[in-house]
Parts: structure tokens; C-alpha cells; sequence
């Protein structure tokens, strides 16, 4: 429960129409909040924060619930849902400059339109982007195909603002695409999980959209000979934007996304097809061009490894590998698939070494999957799970390093631990 | 502390030729490539391997005596200048390239490794170590993570932080941790991420795993030349503006052009104020419709020729011209101060003018060489330091262009770092609570303020006393007027 007084408090600082005591959707892991609020401003949102902490009361923050699933329950009984729907303008667009600054409640796809009027884009490529929100998106440490081609959230971030712990507000970075004034805080709160502060906007540098684009579907009857083009494409001076390997029971294929000057893009989709048939690929086709066309097909890859709409036997993963041993891993992953008489379905960035792999069958064969592969790949993370499963696993993997140190940042940022208590690793 | 004790001790750890103890030999010691400030080493320690680190600073720890990290000692803000003292930690003995793993792209590297001799170490493979910071030849992979390097390429491919997948690094307690490995998607903080770009504030880096980019298939350069830098920094801005990605955008203007001229035989014309300098880079197919691309805003905003550089032993001697352009400012003065800025692109123009306006009012020769697709601005101020009056102006010029960039939305520092440079710049760009942000973050690596103190934040705003109203819960309001 709630102090009422706090509830009276927080429905003076956000007004009580952004007040809601209808809490079944902000469920985490199956457990409701108390209170869900959606500030309409930085500021109410800092006071909101600053009450809660004053009653050491807390937060969970939640953009658009895409990836509510990640991680662990809150270690609480009671507390605050803190929605940043409410935050979602553009503060500042400098086409000229290719950079942008954002309130961290848009959506990915509203900020994609923006961009999209401008001929620039932002290559992240979320799941669900109509829900999926600027400020969630860094908080969980965005990984998209284009990756491969234009980094992650990491090297397109060039300014952050802040909401503390405390309700205090603070900022790093700035608008310009190459800054070392100061310590490097936006690496602190990129992929923080919202456990360190509240995001409340970002700067990007942006990309232009290219003159050209295509897309090339090649087909393979084993696994084995998706990976030869693999390893002839990452030996190749080529530059696709992505590729995604996908799997699914004994069909594997590849995907390759090619964006850039006209000419450059032809000379890809030449290359690339001899390439998948010189490794025996049975079929090749030019699946898509030009880049709505592009965008388009890539849209259903980029929500694969969602974590919406999760069967109720199923467990979505993503492991991550060096790029070398992606065969090799995904090797495992299918044999204990087969012994345990799950289904496995499985995307991954073929030349990166990230894959994501849904597994469906039952929870005995689930958790003996889950177990036998994390000896194996401790950097194995469940991101969609039903509760009680996702709440018995280690869902963080094996592979947790530096944990003293961690914890001393999470207590000097976070001391009363109020910020998504329990979710992340410390 | 009885410092010959020290010195004992440190012997122990090391090896006799690993301290270095003499007078004479310590001056060498008392600054980096920023000569602005000096100060005194009490002794300088050269180990070997990350456990001799460990022991270095364990008994520093114990003796409270700071430490001084420092690679090659190129830096341009004093980061590896002994300001108050102290155990400088020189890296120039770990120098080696300990693995290549072309298959995954990377390379563990220890930290003395000069930037440049990785990249050649690389290039059989067919890869290159993208941030290539001017100074490539001489400063080390140490000091490129601690500084965040940049460089002309990382227009295209980004900064020393998105090229470095992991480091081991001695903490103020001695105890050596690793951050990652290479895996691509690790969990946890990134501590990868704030480490780098920390000015050796927080620990030292005794190793690292970096990526490797391949190398390119095909590579163009032109040189436009123009009359005025005007028309160069316009051309940067619309090349920008329209979508075109090159991998390099350099400006030098018509000192820097006149002092790189006669040394590298470039044969520029005495009319051109400023080069530009555009490298594009990628397969070979489209390259020449890009370039053409290019060349045609050069044209449009004035420019009075633009040449190819067809063969890479043009290339090369372009790009030397380029990257000793500093080293060449000897001939035109005998100090220079280089400042490091940066502007939003479109507002290179205008911030192009007002260092030179400030040139006049400040009665010195400005010279400019920089990283102009990114907004980088390096004005370099020419000066004699035995004029008193000169000495003051430059540090007025040198003031005026950090506050027409910031006014401008530019920051104080786009790669050099702040170091004892710049720290008390910090105020104009962040207010009390960004600054205490950092501080809480440096105090939980380093809460005794071992390593390289007083640097990075403001003077008489230590990191210790931010941090400390930061934890006693001081309401941001409060803390604003304090
Ligand atoms: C399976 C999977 C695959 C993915 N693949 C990609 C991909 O291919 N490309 C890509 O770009 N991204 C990818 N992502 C990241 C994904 O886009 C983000 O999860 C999404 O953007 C989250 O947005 P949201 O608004 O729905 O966040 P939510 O689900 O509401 O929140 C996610 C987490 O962030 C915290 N949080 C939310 N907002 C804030 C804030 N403002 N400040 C601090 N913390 C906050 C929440 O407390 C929660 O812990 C993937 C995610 C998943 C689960
Ligand atoms: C002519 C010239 C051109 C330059 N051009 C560029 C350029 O284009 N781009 C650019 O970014 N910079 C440039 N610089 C600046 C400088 O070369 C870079 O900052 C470089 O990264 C410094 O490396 P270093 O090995 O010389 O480090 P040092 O100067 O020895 O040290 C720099 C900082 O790093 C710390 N440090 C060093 N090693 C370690 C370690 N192992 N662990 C922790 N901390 C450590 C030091 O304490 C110090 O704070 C130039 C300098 C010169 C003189």
C-alpha cells in the first residue's frame, strides 16, 4: 500500500488526470504498481521522482512496455509505474547539422516520420516501434541489425538528460557529434535498465537515408552452408548495412540489407548472390529495392525477437558470442533443442555474434535447455519468459563480471535503491 | 613519506631500470604536449606487466602518494602532467601487440602501443585501427582510450569509444579487473564506456581488446583549394547538410598551408587561403559519382581548383602534410597554443569568422588545421612565451574562442580532454549537478583520489567535496546556489 499521502502529493505534482489507480497493465512479471503516473513535464516529473524518494517509495520507469519482460520482479512490495509517454517532442532538430534531440517518451516511430521528412534516419531499428519509446530503447541498450553497418545506440547517442534518484536533473554531452568535455556519463545510463536514473531526453547524431537500398534473400537447405557465405562475407571488404541469419527447423537463410550509392548497391547485390552460391545456396532472390521497400520487409525481421506477444510455452534469449563462435553456438543451441523436443526459431547478426532464439515446448524441457546452454554460453540472457520461469532463472547468465564495483556506482547513484529495485544485475 | 624509502620499495616492484630517479631525468617528465603548466615528479615508475602496476599502486595507496598515468605524453591539456607531484606511471614498457584474432576482428594490445604501430601490425590482415589522431606515430592506445582520441577518419568511423571492446585496468585499490572481452552484447553498467575518455582519473589501463575495421577497397582524395577559409568551411557544412558521408572533411587554412608547403613539396599556390581536404572511402563502385558529388559544392562555394590525389604516394604525402601540420607551426612562431572546440556543423562558417576577428583584436597570428566535418575547430594561437604581454593575449584569445563556442552550442573540448587545460572551462558548460553526476561516478572507482588528482573538474570544486553535498542529499536547487 500506498501512503496516502503520497498518492496526494503526486496527484498535486502531475494533476490527477495523469494520476491512475488502473494498474493491471503495468503489471511487471505478473505483480501490479500501487500508482501509475505520466508527468507531463521534466519538472513535475522531477518532483514526482524527488516525492517518492522522500517516502522511499519505488520507481519503475516504463516508456512503452515493449520490454517490461526483461529482467528480474521488482524486489518491492509496493511501487510507483512512472510513464514518460507524456514527454515526446522533439526539443531541437538541426537537419543541417544531421542531429536531433528528443523527449524520451516518443515514439521510435514518430521519430522516424520526423526524420523521414528530412531524408535522415536513426538506424536502430526497434521491435514495435509505434510503442517501443526513445527513452526505453536506451535504457535496455538497443542492438538492431544495422548494427552491423551504423554501430548501436552507443556510438549515435551525443547527448543525455537526466532525472536522478533524487528528483535532481542533470545532463551530459551536448549537439555535436565529438565531445570529450567531462566524464562520459551517457555509457553509465545507455543499457542501465532505468536502474541508475530516469532518462528524460536524448541527442542523436543522424544518418542520411541512402540514395539507394535492396535486399537479397538467400536460401540454404543446412545451417552449414548459410555459414560458409557468413565467413566469406565478414573475409570480404564488402559493406552491407545488415545481415541476419535466420533459422528456422531445417531451413536456415540469410537476409543481406544493402544501403548506399546507387552503383555501390549494385555491385552488392552482384557479389553477395555469387557469394551464397558459390556456398550452395538453393535459392537467391532480390527480395526488395529501394528504401521504403526495404524498410518495409526489414520491419517484420526488426520484431522478431519481440517480447509482447509471448506464447504461453515459450522462451525468447538472446545470446551473445565473438562472431566466431556464432556457429558454433548456435550448433548447441539446436542439438539441445532436439534432445529436449523444443522448437527453436532463431535470428541472429551474422556477422556480429548477438542471436536471439525462441524456444517453445515445456517448462521441464525449457529449464534443462536453459541450464545445459548457459554452461555452456554464459552470456545467454532470457528477455521473455512467463513469471514464474523468467523469476527462477538466472535470467542475467553466467557471465557476470565486476559486480563490487557495480554495486558501488548502483549505490552512490541509486543509495536507497529506488529505481527499478532488483530488476538489473546489482 | 621518505621519499628515498619510496623509491626502495618501488625498485622492489619493478626492477632497478624500471624507476627512474634522477633530476635531470624526471624535467623530462614534468609535462605532456600542453606546456602551459608544469610540475615536479617525485619519481617515475616504468612497469612491465599489470601486476607490477597492482603493486605500484598498492604501496602509493598505502604511502597516499598520487599517480600520474602517461603514455607518450602528447596530450594537449596537461592529463599527464604531474601538476601537484606524485608517482608518474610511464607505459613506454608495454608496448606489445600480445594477440591478433582477425577472425573476430580484434587485437589485445598492451597499453604503450603506439597507435600507429598497431595499424601497421594489422594491415596484413587487411584491417586498420580506425581513430587516428594526428599525433598517431607517436601516442600510445593507453593514451588514445584515456583521452577518447579522435582523428580525421572518425568522421566516418567514430571515436577511440566505439573501437574499444574491453580493457583491463588497475584500480585505486590494486586490484586489476577486465571489462569485457569482445562479446558484442555484454550485461551489466559499461564500465568499458566510462572508463574511456576518463584522463586516467579513475585507473589504469594495462591492456585492451580493440576492434579492428577492415580495410577499405578503395580510397579517393581530393585537396580543393579556396581563397578564403569561407568558402572551405561552408563547403564542409553543405557537404554535410547533403547527406554525402565522407570518411575524412580537413581544413587548413593559409598559414597552416604556407607552413606545410615548402616542407612536403605540395606545390599549393600562394593565392589559396584554405585546403580542404576530402577523402571518401568504401567499394570501389560509386565512389567517383560521390566525390563528383562533392567537388561540385567545393565549386559552387568558390573554390579556385581541386586536386586529385590519384596514386597512394600522393595520398600519403596529402595526408603527411596534414597530420604534421602542428609540428610544422615551429616555422611560423616560436609557441603556439592549440585550442580544441567544437561547433555544430553549420555554424563553422560563422565561428571561422570570429577566430579570426579575434586574431586582430588579440594581436596574434591564428592558424588553423582541423577535423572540419565534424566541427572540430584546433585555432592555433602563435606566440612568443618570453613576451609576458603575448603569453596574456593568448590566454585572452584562447578564453574568447571557447565562449564564442559555446555560444555558438559547441562544447570545450572535442578530443584533447580537459585535464588541468581546460577544468576551469567546465563551469561554463555544466552546471553544479552534471558536474556532481561525474563525481559520483569518479568516486566509485576512486574515492581516495588516487589517481591524477586535480584534474578534469573545476579548481576549488573538487570532485571529493561535489560528491560529498551530492551524497549528504542537498536538494539540486540548493546545491545550484551554493
Ligand atoms: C527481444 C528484443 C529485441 C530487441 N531488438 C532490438 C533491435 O533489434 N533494435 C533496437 O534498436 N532495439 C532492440 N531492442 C530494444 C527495444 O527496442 C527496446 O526494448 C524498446 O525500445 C524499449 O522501449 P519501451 O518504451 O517499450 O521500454 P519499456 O519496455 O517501457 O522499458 C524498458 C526498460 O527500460 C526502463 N525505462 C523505460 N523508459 C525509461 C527511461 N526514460 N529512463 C530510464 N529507464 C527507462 C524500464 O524501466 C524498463 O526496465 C530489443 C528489445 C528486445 C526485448
Ligand atoms: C601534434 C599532435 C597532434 C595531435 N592530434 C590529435 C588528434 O588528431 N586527435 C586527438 O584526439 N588527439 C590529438 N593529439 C593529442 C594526443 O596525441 C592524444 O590525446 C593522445 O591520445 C594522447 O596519447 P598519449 O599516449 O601521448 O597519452 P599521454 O599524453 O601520455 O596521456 C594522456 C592522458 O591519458 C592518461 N593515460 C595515458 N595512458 C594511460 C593508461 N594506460 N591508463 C590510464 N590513463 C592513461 C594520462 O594520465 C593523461 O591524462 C595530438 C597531439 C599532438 C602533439
Amino acid at each position: 500500500m500506498l501512503p496516502a499521502s503520497l498518492t496526494r502529493q503526486l496527484a498535486a505534482i502531475v494533476g490527477p488526470d495523469a494520476l491512475s489507480e488502473e494498474t493491471a497493465p503495468f503489471a511487471v512479471h505478473g505483480r501490479a504498481p500501487a500508482l501509475v503516473i505520466t508527468p507531463a513535464t521534466v519538472e513535475d516529473l522531477a518532483r514526482a521522482v524527488a516525492a517518492c524518494h522522500a517516502a522511499r517509495v519505488p520507481l519503475v520507469p516504463w516508456g512503452g512496455g515493449t520490454r517490461q519482460r526483461w529482467g528480474r520482479p521488482v524486489a518491492a512490495e509496493t511501487f510507483v509505474v512512472l510513464r514518460t509517454t507524456g514527454l515526446r517532442s522533439i526539443l531541437l532538430h538541426e537537419p543541417d547539422d544531421l542531429t536531433i534531440s528528443v523527449e524520451a517518451g516518443m515514439t521510435f516511430a514518430a521519430l522516424n516520420a520526423a526524420l523521414a521528412a528530412h531524408n535522415q534516419m536513426l538506424p536502430l531499428d526497434p521491435p514495435r516501434p509505434e510503442q517501443s519509446t526513445v527513452g526505453g530503447l536506451l535504457a535496455s541498450g538497443a542492438d538492431g541489425p544495422r548494427r552491423l553497418a551504423y554501430g548501436t545506440s552507443r556510438d549515435l547517442l551525443i547527448g543525455i538528460r537526466v532525472v536522478e534518484a533524487t528528483g535532481r536533473i542533470s545532463k551530459a554531452g551536448g549537439m555535436v557529434v565529438k565531445n570529450v568535455s567531462g566524464f562520459d556519463m551517457m555509457k553509465l545510463y545507455l543499457g542501465s535498465l532505468g536502474t541508475l536514473a530516469i532518462i528524460v531526453s536524448a541527442n542523436f547524431k543522424l544518418i542520411p537515408r541512402p540514395r539507394a537500398a535492396a535486399s537479397l534473400s538467400c536460401f540454404f537447405a543446412q545451417p552449414e552452408r548459410a555459414f560458409r557465405l557468413i565467413t566469406a562475407l565478414s573475409a570480404s571488404q564488402l559493406t552491407p548495412a545488415a545481415v541476419e541469419y535466420r533459422e528456422d527447423g531445417a531451413a536456415a537463410s540469410i537476409e543481406a540489407r544493402i544501403e548506399g550509392l546507387p552503383a555501390a548497391v549494385e555491385r552488392h547485390v552482384r557479389d553477395v548472390r555469387r557469394m551464397a552460391e558459390e556456398a550452395g545456396a538453393g535459392a537467391v532472390s532480390l527480395a526488395a529495392e529501394g528504401f521504403a521497400e526495404v524498410e518495409r520487409r526489414w520491419a517484420g525481421f526488426n520484431d522478431a525477437p519481440q517480447t509482447v506477444d509471448l506464447a504461453a510455452d515459450e522462451l525468447v534469449a538472446r545470446l551473445s558470442c565473438l562472431p566466431g563462435a556464432l556457429e558454433a553456438a548456435l550448433g548447441d543451441a539446436r542439438a539441445l533443442a532436439a534432445r529436449e523436443g523444443l522448437a527453436l526459431r532463431v535470428q541472429a547478426r551474422a556477422l556480429g555474434g548477438v542471436a536471439y532464439l525462441r524456444l517453445r515446448g515445456g517448462d521441464e524441457a525449457l529449464r534443462a535447455w536453459h541450464a545445459a546452454m548457459l554452461a555452456r554460453w554464459p552470456h545467454l540472457v532470457v528477455i521473455g519468459a512467463q513469471p514464474a520461469l523468467a523469476a527462477e532463472l538466472p535470467v542475467w547468465g553466467a557471465a557476470l563480471a565486476n559486480l563490487d564495483l557495480m554495486r558501488r556506482i548502483k549505490q552512490e547513484f541509486d543509495p536507497e535503491n529506488l529505481l527499478n529495485p532488483g530488476r538489473y544485475v546489482v | 613519506m621518505n621519499r628515498s624509502q619510496l623509491i626502495e620499495e618501488l625498485r622492489r616492484i619493478v626492477g632497478p631500470a624500471g624507476v627512474v630517479a634522477d633530476p635531470v631525468a624526471l624535467m623530462t617528465y614534468d609535462a605532456d604536449g600542453c606546456v602551459m603548466d608544469t610540475g615536479e615528479p617525485q619519481v617515475v615508475v616504468l612497469p612491465a606487466s599489470a601486476e607490477q602496476v597492482s603493486g605500484v599502486v598498492r604501496l602509493a595507496s598505502r604511502y597516499g602518494v598520487p599517480i600520474v598515468p602517461r603514455g607518450a605524453g602528447t596530450g594537449l591539456s596537461g592529463g599527464a602532467t604531474p601538476i601537484g607531484g606524485g608517482i608518474v606511471v610511464s607505459t613506454a614498457r608495454m608496448d606489445r601487440v600480445l594477440e591478433i584474432d582477425a577472425r573476430n576482428g580484434r587485437a589485445l594490445c598492451q597499453p604503450g602501443v603506439i597507435n600507429w604501430e598497431l595499424s601497421q601490425a594489422v594491415r596484413p590482415y587487411g584491417y586498420q585501427f580506425a581513430p587516428d589522431p594526428s599525433s598517431q606515430k607517436a601516442c600510445t592506445v593507453g593514451g588514445n582510450i584515456a583521452n577518447n582520441a579522435g582523428g580525421p577518419h572518425c568522421l566516418k568511423y567514430g571515436t577511440t569509444a566505439s573501437h574499444v571492446l574491453g580493457v583491463q585496468m588497475v584500480l585505486p585499490d590494486g586490484s586489476i579487473i577486465w571489462t569485457g572481452d569482445g562479446n558484442p552484447a555484454p550485461v551489466g553498467y559499461d564500465l568499458t564506456g566510462v572508463i574511456t575518455g576518463s584522463e586516467g582519473t579513475i585507473g589504469l589501463v594495462t591492456a585492451a581488446w580493440l576492434k579492428l575495421t577492415r580495410l577499405p577497397e578503395a580510397v579517393r582524395v581530393v585537396l580543393a583549394l579556396f581563397p578564403d577559409i569561407a568558402g572551405a568551411s561552408a563547403s564542409v557544412s553543405q557537404v554535410i547538410a547533403s547527406g554525402f558521408l565522407p570518411a575524412a572533411l580537413e581544413i587548413m587554412d593559409r598559414l597552416a598551408i604556407k607552413a606545410v608547403n615548402d616542407m612536403y613539396r605540395l606545390g599549393l599556390p600562394e593565392q589559396a587561403g584554405a585546403a580542404l581536404l576530402i577523402e571518401v572511402d568504401g567499394v570501389d563502385d560509386g565512389l567517383d559519382e560521390l566525390l563528383a558529388d562533392m567537388t561540385t559544392v567545393c565549386w559552387r562555394n568558390g573554390a579556385l581548383d581541386v586536386r586529385p590525389a590519384r596514386t597512394p604516394a600522393e595520398q600519403n604525402q596529402v595526408w603527411a602534410a596534414r597530420k604534421n601540420a602542428f609540428g610544422a607551426m615551429g616555422r611560423l612562431a616560436p609557441t603556439y597554443y592549440l585550442v580544441d572546440t567544437v561547433v555544430p556543423r553549420t555554424r563553422l562558417p560563422y565561428t571561422m569568422e570570429q577566430v579570426g576577428r579575434i586574431s586582430q583584436e588579440h594581436r596574434l597570428p591564428i592558424a588553423n588545421v582541423f577535423h572540419a566535418g565534424d566541427g572540430n575547430l584546433h585555432p592555433i594561437i602563435l606566440f612568443d612565451r618570453r613576451d609576458r604581454s603575448q603569453n596574456q593575449r593568448a590566454l585572452e584569445a584562447a578564453t574568447a574562442v571557447m565562449h564564442v563556442s559555446i555560444e555558438q552550442g559547441g562544447v570545450i573540448s572535442g578530443e584533447h580532454g580537459i585535464g588541468v587545460e581546460k577544468q576551469d572551462y567546465m563551469t561554463l558548460l555544466f552546471s553544479t549537478e552534471d558536474l556532481a553526476a561525474m563525481a559520483g561516478l569518479h568516486q566509485s572507482f576512486d574515492p581516495y583520489d588516487l589517481f591524477n588528482p586535480g584534474k578534469v573538474f573545476p579548481k576549488g570544486r573538487g570532485c571529493g567535496e561535489l560528491a560529498a553535498l551530492r551524497r549528504a542529499g542537498v536538494a539540486w536547487s540548493e546545491l545550484k546556489s551554493r
